[in-house]
């Protein structure tokens, strides 16, 4: 759109606020093909929803189908790289469409059922408080380093049944793995790093659960291997993504509705008077107010009509979750932190047969922090106001984040 | 032929992941707008449909015994 006066996303300014740009594109572009980075942009909440619930239209297969290359450019020795991160990330099962997409969750769901992640939530309760009894008498935190961060890391070492002694190494992967996310030009090798370690480190762990299969999640995409299923290419990329998609999301949950309470005392004061009560809502509300997954991207199938404009065959399309979320055709007072809004129809998880399958965990986390940080640090403030944010059009990710309360 | 079964749906959580429809196809089906429906809550065996209920991503089907009303899920 030619009166945008810069129509990029990766701008510092886009990136600090997301929400002016993709806000004024929601009003007067609902439907913007981005010149730069040849791509749709869709920003409203029924578009996203009538998106995400057509499969048929839009493939899921990104990284195999994509035939442009990596946006914002990489360095032009690591196209190879490149090239190993589409093999890598294409084996995910998420990065498939219907059949196969099907079959695959099929092996997985199970142990993703809302009813067996609740069960996760005594264990959530527990490393919360031993996070926070760490830095209690500090008296300060960066939310992000020692909370955020290493609690998804956490649950997912559990889920993964990685011994004790390995977590350390676990979480360094982990942080290598989120350069998926970013925007700087070096990232691939950062990121193939965390990739060719984590193969490296499952690769023994599959090895012994095809033998003796246990309750964790390797051994429930090893019994996928046995059942034909996935290959073993597929198990090990796939125990990849739970690292990768229940690390990243989770801190920006975390961290983002955390600053959200900061920056609104009114609605700070009103968790703090029923922490317990209240958290349900209000987690959701943190999810919509500032998403912790901003975009999420598609491959038309095929040539696609949406509000007047051709999506070609083989078009990049991101839909936009921090847009969706304010649309003020869908919520009141969309740019209103509200934590008793209810309804609360946000689409922080997606949508469609692709809708997050970790939700129910995400939530117990969020739930059980905001709680314990009401009732153990209510006078939480931030150490400075200036925030910095990722350089990712997929993530709202802070640097960090530091707070005190004493 | 099992007891009769009460299926609801709550439209304003369903978010049309259609994992119902996979696992009980007879009794749940996605409507235009992609929003579960009970098309025939004794299209299935109640296995099938608790099944359904339990793996719904959101949560957002509840069955009752039709009779005793009795609430078989959540």
């Amino acid at each position: 759109m030619s009166n945008l006066r810069q129509d990029d996303m990766f701008t510092p300014e886009v990136i600090a606020d997301p929400y002016t740009y993709y806000g004024r594109l929601r009003e007067e572009d609902p439907v913007h093909w981005n010149e730069k980075y040849e791509l749709w942009v869709v920003t409203r909440h029924d578009d996203l929803v009538w998106l995400t619930r057509h499969h048929e239209l839009f493939s899921s297969a990104v990284f195999k189908n994509d035939p442009r290359p990596a946006y914002p450019a990489i360095d032009e020795s690591d196209l190879g790289l490149y090239d190993y991160v589409r093999n890598y990330q294409g084996d995910q099962f998420i990065q498939h469409d219907r059949p196969d997409h099907l079959e695959m969750r099929k092996v997985v769901h199970g142990y993703f059922t809302p009813k067996s992640l609740e069960e996760w939530r005594p264990f959530v309760q527990k490393a919360v408080k031993q996070l926070l009894d760490a830095v209690e008498d500090k008296g300060r935190m960066d939310v992000m380093r020692d909370l955020a961060t290493p609690l998804p890391v956490l649950v997912i070492a559990e889920m993964m049944g990685v011994p004790e002694p390995d977590r350390p190494y676990i979480r360094q992967l982990a942080e290598k793995l989120l350069y998926i996310g970013r925007g700087e030009a070096d990232r691939m090798k950062p990121l193939t790093d965390g990739m060719k370690g984590m193969i490296e480190y499952v690769s023994p762990l599959v090895d012994e659960r095809i033998v003796n299969p246990a309750g964790d999640f390797i051994s429930v995409l090893a019994n996928g291997e046995r059942q034909g299923v996935f290959t073993r290419h597929q198990v090990l990329v796939n125990t990849s993504l739970l690292l990768l998609a229940g690390h990243e999301t989770t801190i920006n949950l975390l961290c983002n509705g955390t600053l959200a309470f900061i920056r609104h005392p009114d609605q700070w004061a009103k968790l703090k008077e029923d922490p317990a009560g209240g958290a349900r809502l209000a987690t959701e509300e943190c999810l919509r107010y500032d998403a912790p997954v901003k975009s999420i991207q598609r491959i038309a199938s095929q040539d696609v009509e949406m509000r007047g404009k051709v999506l070609r065959k083989e078009d990049r399309v991101r839909w936009f979750i921090s847009s969706a979320n304010r649309d003020p055709n869908k919520f009141e007072n969309p740019d209103t932190f509200d934590i008793a809004r209810w309804p609360n129809q946000h689409v922080a998880f997606g949508a469609g047969i692709h809708h997050c399958l970790g939700a129910t965990l995400a939530r117990v986390e969020g739930q059980e922090v905001f709680k314990a940080l009401a009732e153990r640090f209510p006078g939480i403030r931030l150490d400075n106001e200036a925030l910095e944010y990722q350089p990712s059009i997929t993530f709202r990710s802070l640097k960090s984040l530091p707070i005190h309360w004493q | 032929m099992g007891r009769k079964l009460r299926i609801r749906i709550d439209h304003n959580t369903c978010v049309g992941n259609a994992m119902c429809e996979t696992f009980a196809p007879n009794a749940f089906r996605l409507n235009d707008n992609r929003q579960s429906e009970v098309v025939d809550p004794s299209g299935d065996s109640e296995e099938k449909i608790l099944e359904a209920a339990v793996n719904c991503p959101v949560s957002a089907i509840t069955v009752e015994d039709a009779e005793t009303g009795e609430q078989l899920f959540p």
